[in-house]
């Protein structure tokens, strides 16, 4: 008899709880692999810089921060990181802006199906193949260099790679589709209603457009800017190859510092900056999309 | 109404069809050079166009750097996407039907991977296997973890939005009539929500295998994923074979893309869900 309750009382305790069975597989996963890492990360990047030595030294320090603070080399590239994402933003934003108005108010489906298809494809599609496309086109004995040369248009090739622009055009093509996919929600919530008061109220195609539209997708426009942002300064792919290693960026040191040189404690700093520079423009990112979106980042 | 917003593009006119017309260029113009560099006949991909050829094609059949690479990316992406879409689904599942202190912590924790630069997270995890010592470093395991973590967050991404959109009552008629609850969310939330679970499902696999950030502390000689054999060509030289090698996951790409334009609605489509 006493058994029996017992037994029951584990089998209510089964049954009200059972449900974290179902979550269990990822949670220990992420909990294992992606907690545990990502805090080990930050514990490495305090500890005592020992060149070649991954294990704790116990010493924490602020060393490897202080360090890329004060050499100009890992300061400068800290800069260019942000400048070239800024950037980023700001020119996918004009060319991303008018496809996705487009995507928006298309109502034929078969036609608006074929462009968001369009767009996920050159998202989905493997970045390395893209700059590949991309690099054939700008090098040296590109396409573009070669058209103007054989048009006499240019003698010498202009350098449209392994610089900053290169890295820059790059960085547009990458992160492109996903400024494009955060209006295209915004801007389709937009009510034709409003759109026809102003132009029943004399507002040219133009003003509406500007004073309606654009203030009414300032959300989109702030949530993409902002993944934009993010994405675009950690990007390891594009300043590689577009850049040639000519143009330093945060991720190509924090490879560069730990593949190449084994200095573990330094680079894990690098990563650390990187990390906080981007989740601080994903923190806004979801504060501005829950406050627009209903809680839909 | 449909006409009304066909006039509004329309009234605008030149402006958004101009710059919709360079957006698309931007995104498309590479990929349709990748297809040509791959079916030209010339030795490089020069202005004028030599000619067309499979050439190239045939070279990727024979590569062993390449068709490899290719072949261990799909086989990758495979097991990838059937462990993240299992562990996926179930945790979704978990997200949105139980109320448990905490669940929206832990949407936000499996959502993450998301946020994570790329090579920090695969920083993270080399470290770890490194020091750990267990024996994932440079690991064919490892590196099935770690693409785990970047793919999961699409398949619950897309997985709680199709629970979400589920009629609950339906279920709730199932269980009055006497099924059991397993039975019930096996013969009526289950076939509802199987077309996001497939779409999660093509987004993990795609997701996978042109996955270049997290790969590339893990990739060995042995274990070398398709992106990163190309980046290691890349650095040198333009291998048309490459570009051939770059057809095929293009190919890859478009058909999951039809695939998934089939199961959900991609008007609904935004970055990671579909709402």
């Amino acid at each position: 008899m006493e058994n029996n309750k017992e037994k029951n009382n584990l089998l209510k305790f089964f049954y009200t709880y059972r449900p974290i069975i179902l979550v269990l597989p990822a949670l220990i996963l992420f909990i294992i692999f992606f907690i545990i890492p990502v805090v080990s990360l930050f514990v490495i990047a305090f500890d005592k810089p020992v060149t070649g030595v991954l294990s704790l030294q116990g010493e924490w320090t602020l060393k490897s921060f202080i360090r890329i603070y004060n050499r100009s080399l890992y300061f400068n590239a800290a800069v260019t990181s942000v400048t070239l994402a800024a950037l980023s933003s700001l020119i996918t934003l004009i060319i991303g802006y008018p496809l996705a108005y487009l995507i928006a108010k298309t109502e034929n489906v078969a036609r608006n199906t074929f462009l968001m298809i369009l767009v996920l494809c050159a998202m989905q599609l493997d970045m390395v193949i893209r700059l590949f496309g991309l690099m054939v086109l700008m090098g040296d004995n590109g396409l573009i260099n070669g058209a103007l040369m054989y048009f006499n248009i240019i003698e010498k090739p202009i350098g449209l790679m392994y610089n900053k622009i290169g890295v820059l055009i790059g960085l547009v093509q990458f992160s492109l589709p996903f400024m494009i996919l955060s209006l295209i929600g915004i801007i389709r919530g937009i009510s034709p209603a409003v759109v026809e008061a102003s132009r029943s109220l004399g507002a040219t195609p133009n003003q509406a457009f500007w004073k309606i539209i654009i203030p009414l997708s300032m959300p989109g426009i702030l949530a993409g800017t902002l993944l934009v942002f993010a994405i675009s300064i950690s990007s390891y792919i594009v300043p590689a190859l577009m850049g040639g290693w000519k143009v330093m960026v945060m991720p190509l040191h924090v490879y560069q510092q730990i593949a190449e040189m084994g200095k573990w404690q330094f680079g894990s700093a690098i990563a650390v900056v990187l990390f906080c520079m981007s989740l601080i423009s994903v923190l806004v990112y979801q504060k501005v999309a829950i406050r627009i979106g209903g809680g839909r980042a | 109404m449909s006409k009304k917003r066909v006039k509004e593009v329309n009234e605008l006119g030149p402006l958004i069809k101009i710059g919709s017309g360079i957006a698309l260029a931007i995104l498309l113009i590479p990929v349709f050079i990748v297809v040509l560099t791959g079916l030209n006949s010339g030795d490089h991909l020069t202005f004028p166009p030599k000619g067309l050829s499979l050439r190239w094609i045939l070279a990727f059949f024979e590569s062993e750097e390449f068709l490899s690479a290719f072949l261990f990316s799909f086989g990758l992406a495979l097991i990838v996407m059937a462990l993240s879409t299992i562990f996926g689904t179930l945790a979704a599942i978990f997200i949105t039907r139980f109320n448990f202190p905490g669940v929206q912590v832990l949407r936000a924790l499996f959502l993450s991977p998301l946020i994570l630069p790329g090579i920090v997270l695969g920083l993270a995890l080399y470290i770890f296997y490194v020091s750990t010592d267990i024996g994932l470093a440079r690991s064919y395991p490892g590196m099935v973890i770690a693409h785990m973590l970047v793919t999961m967050p699409y398949v619950i991404g897309t997985v709680s939005a199709s629970l979400f959109n589920f009629d609950l009552n339906l279920e709730q008629a199932a269980r009055s009539l006497g099924a059991s609850p397993l039975t019930a969310f096996r013969k009526v939330t289950l076939p509802n929500i199987s077309n996001g679970v497939m779409a999660g499902s093509v987004f993990a696999f795609i997701v996978s295998f042109g996955q270049f950030d997290v790969s590339l502390f893990m990739a060995t000689p042995n274990n070398t994923p398709l992106p990163i054999a190309l980046y290691w060509s890349l650095r040198y030289t333009f291998e048309p074979t490459a570009a051939a090698a770059g057809i095929f996951a293009i190919a890859l790409v478009v058909t999951s893309m039809l695939i998934t334009s089939k199961l959900v609605n991609l008007q609904k489509f935004s970055g990671v869900k579909f709402d």
